[in-house]
């Protein structure tokens, strides 16, 4: 099964692609003005953020990038589209020929371009009498879209391939957080020799739902004999099958011409001093070679949060990496809600430190990680927790043990060995020996 | 009233210069007329097409605002060829002006309507827009200076397109000087418009050409008594010390056809906008399909030549002609533009006759066919097609019509075509009609 996906992003810019108006959510018709709704005489200016965005999208795909791009003008008439015609790039995408690590399988990728959203259409009342609404907010929000070399295998590995995408993307430039379901898909999928374009799926959920029904479609044609035809067809959200749509459209039908408002970028040097985030695959391959850790163990920190990986970073600075992913996989994610404020890190590192260096047992670290959150143990609560409290306690009670320390320093075993019991191993013997000492010479 | 909006009066009502005009004139400041694809707060902007019928701009076209904040007034806005298609003004919706010299004959096109309010009433500026010679066109037509500047000189922001690559807003009026000091005001980058944001700053002062290039192929297929005239003034510039040079220039021929093809393709795509929603015409029955709703907003709403140029530029961009046609006159473009350069090295300027002819009789452009009538344009076209400045200045009179002369510089160099059509005018009179309204 080969399967193909042209897949559409919004940009997370604060104005649209071609005119100064927000993409917040509005009222509809209110976030407009004479460019986005192609009133005469208006034109476009490019949005620079939207062009970084892009390219920077196009860069981490490991696209090749021209060092000059331009827009095109893709004319069809439809109430939703306030030129009738699209400015999209046609014969000059931001990017070409990259591709993306699918759990280590390449999937190509065939072009990255940057395009103006069309607006919506809104349709009420009874089938047959109803009234079309257009909002045209949503006209000229930026998008990306990215098509893919049909080198997906199947409908789950192409709902993987989106979300992995989603989440990388996520962290490059910020796409928004609903990106998964609102992803629009255009996916061409192939049992034989002929393919077919399933148009216009929405959010993952519908793309896999699409291409299986379409995958059982074709393979019962195939098995029976019959030809796969060529064609379009779109997905019923509904009924959860797809049928024809029909057209006859090839994307040559659509004349294109070279957008001339915009003129030409030069983006060669803008793309080569972009400064990519690392995306958090990307980081999980890093984590993996920089300190050995297994390959899931990395999925799971970087997927966790970002934060939580600094913090395993800066742990690995001090402590065995092994060490540090028992920490932050174990106490600390458990607890990430209140720790995740970095105020409260260089605690969690010196606690994570002393454990490892032995100047506190683990069950210690444990208990010092978990009061660091607010969580207060069982076991901490009975028998008192605080081992200076502990020594001086003992010390005021058996005044004979100052006396008899002055006269020979071993006399502190008697204080050590009872806080050791008293502290049932709460604390490494280090510590004890360490706190009785300073204690005693502070009473001495 | 005044006298002055007496002489705009004559020309709404006498020679159809405008489509609308305001009621009264503040005397205190400069009266400028805005061609009617420049969008303008307070008037309708219908581009010369009923399809806009009833539109009425939220915003100023650039230059009307910037004529505006130096202290001027528009006093109305002037007829023109649909969308500009035209070299006569006799495709528009909204009355075909007629020419200051002799009413029987044509203003040219498509800014008709600029080209004789330039000429009729004395100190007016009229903005006007070129694509293929719609100023040096009506300018030559009408006896006025008509300043074409560099693509990308002027911000487009507010002109309702026809080819984007190709428009240039500019001014025609009485002389040189006059253009000179507006055009000061309307040029300039303007962040709308990013295709005006390249361009190099306007010097102090413009450099009199000294060595013109006369092209020896657009001396052809001239009218005689324009060619005798062309001569005459050829040996004026002479007269003044000028160098006067025959040069060769054969690619002016692919110009016309090139121009066309992309013109056209550009037209289709901008014209795709008006379907009868969000602004203009709109009388169809709403409840029926949306491609049966624009198509009848469209058939009714356009004139014919629109139509014309809308199959013609569809045509050029469908698969398979896109190569042939439309990428080849890119091609063409830049071609052009090797050939101008090569021979702005040894000159610095290229002059030819405006037009073929002068302006004609309304019977006679009647019985012309359209491939005709665009052949009209064979000398405007190969300026505006490389985006190069050029300026039409009257140069003789046939019959009592003015003949036009153009010449053509380097691009960003207006300001030299302005001191020479200075200079010109030192060395010969204009005359313009007697008016008595």
């Amino acid at each position: 099964m080969k399967i193909g996906l042209e897949m559409h992003f919004q940009l997370p810019t604060r104005s649209k692609l071609f005119c100064s108006c927000p993409t917040t959510s509005a009222e509809p018709n209110h976030n407009v003005c004479p460019v986005c709704l192609g009133y005469p005489g208006s034109r476009p200016s490019l949005n620079r953020k939207a062009l970084e965005a892009g390219l920077a999208i196009a860069r981490f795909l490991d696209c090749t990038i021209e060092e000059r791009v331009w827009f095109s003008r893709k004319t069809y008439f439809y109430p939703d589209l306030p030129k009738n015609f699209q400015i999209t790039q046609y014969e000059s995408p931001l990017g070409t020929d990259g591709h993306f690590d699918l759990n280590g399988r390449r999937i190509g990728i065939w072009r990255v371009h940057l395009e103006e959203d069309p607006g919506r259409i809104k349709r009420v009342g009874r089938s047959g009498e109803e009234i079309a609404f257009v909002d045209y907010n949503r006209s000229g929000i930026p998008l990306v879209e990215i098509v893919t070399a049909p080198d997906l295998t199947s409908p789950e590995e192409a709902r993987e391939f989106i979300d992995q995408l989603v989440t990388e993307l996520r962290s490059l430039c910020g796409l928004e957080a609903q990106d998964e379901q609102s992803v629009r898909v255009d996916a061409n999928i192939s049992l034989g020799e002929e393919r077919v374009e399933v148009k216009n799926v929405q959010g993952l959920r519908n793309l896999e739902r699409a291409l299986k029904f379409e995958a059982s479609r074709q393979s019962k044609l195939l098995a029976a004999g019959k030809k796969v035809v060529r064609e379009t067809r779109r997905f019923d959200e509904e009924r959860k099958v797809t049928s024809s749509a029909r057209e006859k459209e090839t994307e040559e039908d659509y004349g294109y011409i070279g957008e001339p408002d915009l003129g030409e970028f030069r983006i060669g040097e803008m793309a080569r001093n972009l400064d990519l985030k690392e995306t958090p695959l990307v980081r999980a391959k890093r984590l993996v070679s920089s300190f050995g850790i297994g390959e899931a163990t990395a999925k799971q920190l970087v997927l966790t949060s970002v934060a939580l990986t600094d913090l395993f970073e800066e742990l690995c600075r001090h402590v065995p990496p092994e060490r540090a992913v028992s920490w932050t996989t174990g106490p600390i994610s458990g607890n990430w809600a209140v720790l995740q404020d970095p105020a409260k890190w260089p605690e969690i590192v010196q606690i994570v430190k002393d454990d490892s260096d032995g100047r506190i047992n683990d069950n210690e670290a444990k208990r010092r990680i978990l009061s660091l959150a607010g969580v207060q143990q069982e076991s901490a609560l009975e028998g008192g927790d605080d081992l200076s409290k502990l020594i001086s306690d003992f010390v005021d009670a058996h005044p004979e043990v100052l006396a008899d320390y002055r006269k020979n320093p071993k006399a502190a075993n008697t204080v050590i060995g009872h806080v050791m019991k008293e502290s049932k191993g709460r604390h490494s013997s280090k510590e004890v020996v360490e706190e009785v000492r300073k204690e005693l010479e502070k009473r001495v | 009233m005044s006298v002055i909006y007496d002489l705009i009066r004559h020309a709404q009502l006498r020679h159809r210069a405008f489509t609308e005009v305001v009621d009264v004139l503040d005397e205190t400041k400069f009266h400028f007329s805005a061609k009617d694809n420049l969008c303008a707060v307070g008037f309708q902007a219908r581009a010369g097409s009923a399809v806009l019928d009833g539109y009425r701009p939220p915003f100023d076209a650039t230059p009307v605002s910037r004529l505006r904040r130096a202290g001027g007034q528009l006093i109305g806005k002037t007829t023109m060829d649909e969308f500009g298609f035209g070299t006569f003004s006799t495709n528009s919706a909204h009355g075909v002006p007629l020419n200051p010299f002799d009413v029987e004959r044509s203003c040219g096109g498509s800014s008709g309507g600029a080209g004789a309010a330039a000429c009729l009433i004395p100190g007016h500026i009229a903005l006007g827009v070129s694509t293929g010679g719609s100023i040096s066109g009506p300018a030559s037509f009408c006896g006025v200076v008509g300043l074409t500047p560099t693509y990308g000189r002027v911000s487009r922001y507010g002109l309702i397109d026809y080819g984007n690559s190709l428009d240039k807003v500019g001014l025609l009026a009485r002389s040189a000087s006059l253009v000179a000091r507006h055009f000061r005001t309307i040029a300039g980058p303007d962040p709308k418009d990013p295709t005006s944001c390249a361009q190099p700053a306007l010097p102090e002062k413009g450099d009199m050409p000294r060595s013109l290039a006369v092209p020896k192929e657009a001396l052809q297929n001239l009218d005689p008594s324009v060619h005798d005239a062309f001569q005459a003034a050829l040996l004026k510039f002479k007269d003044m010390g000028t160098e006067v040079h025959e040069v060769s220039m054969p690619s002016l021929r692919f110009a016309l056809p090139a121009y066309y093809i992309l013109a056209t393709s550009e037209a289709s795509t901008n014209l795709a906008r008006y379907c009868g929603m969000r602004f203009g015409r709109r009388e169809e029955e709403l409840n029926q399909h949306f491609n049966d709703f624009f198509t009848g907003v469209r058939s009714e709403g356009f004139g014919d030549e629109a139509k014309r140029r809308i199959l013609l530029g569809t045509f050029c961009r469908m698969v398979g002609f896109r190569s042939r046609y439309y990428l080849k006159s890119l091609a063409v473009r830049q071609l052009l533009i090797e050939e101008y350069r090569q021979v702005f090295r040894d000159h610095d300027a290229v002059v030819t006759p405006t037009m073929p002819f002068v302006a004609p009789l309304f019977e006679e452009i009647g019985r012309m066919k359209p491939l005709e009538m665009y052949g009209a344009d064979v000398l405007t076209v190969p300026p505006n097609l490389t985006g190069m400045p050029h300026i039409s200045v009257p140069c003789a009179y046939v019959h009592g019509m003015p003949v036009g002369m153009q010449m053509v510089a380097d691009h960003w160099k207006e300001l030299d075509l302005l001191e020479a059509a200075s200079a010109w005018e030192k060395a010969f009179d204009y005359r313009f009609p007697e008016v008595a309204p």
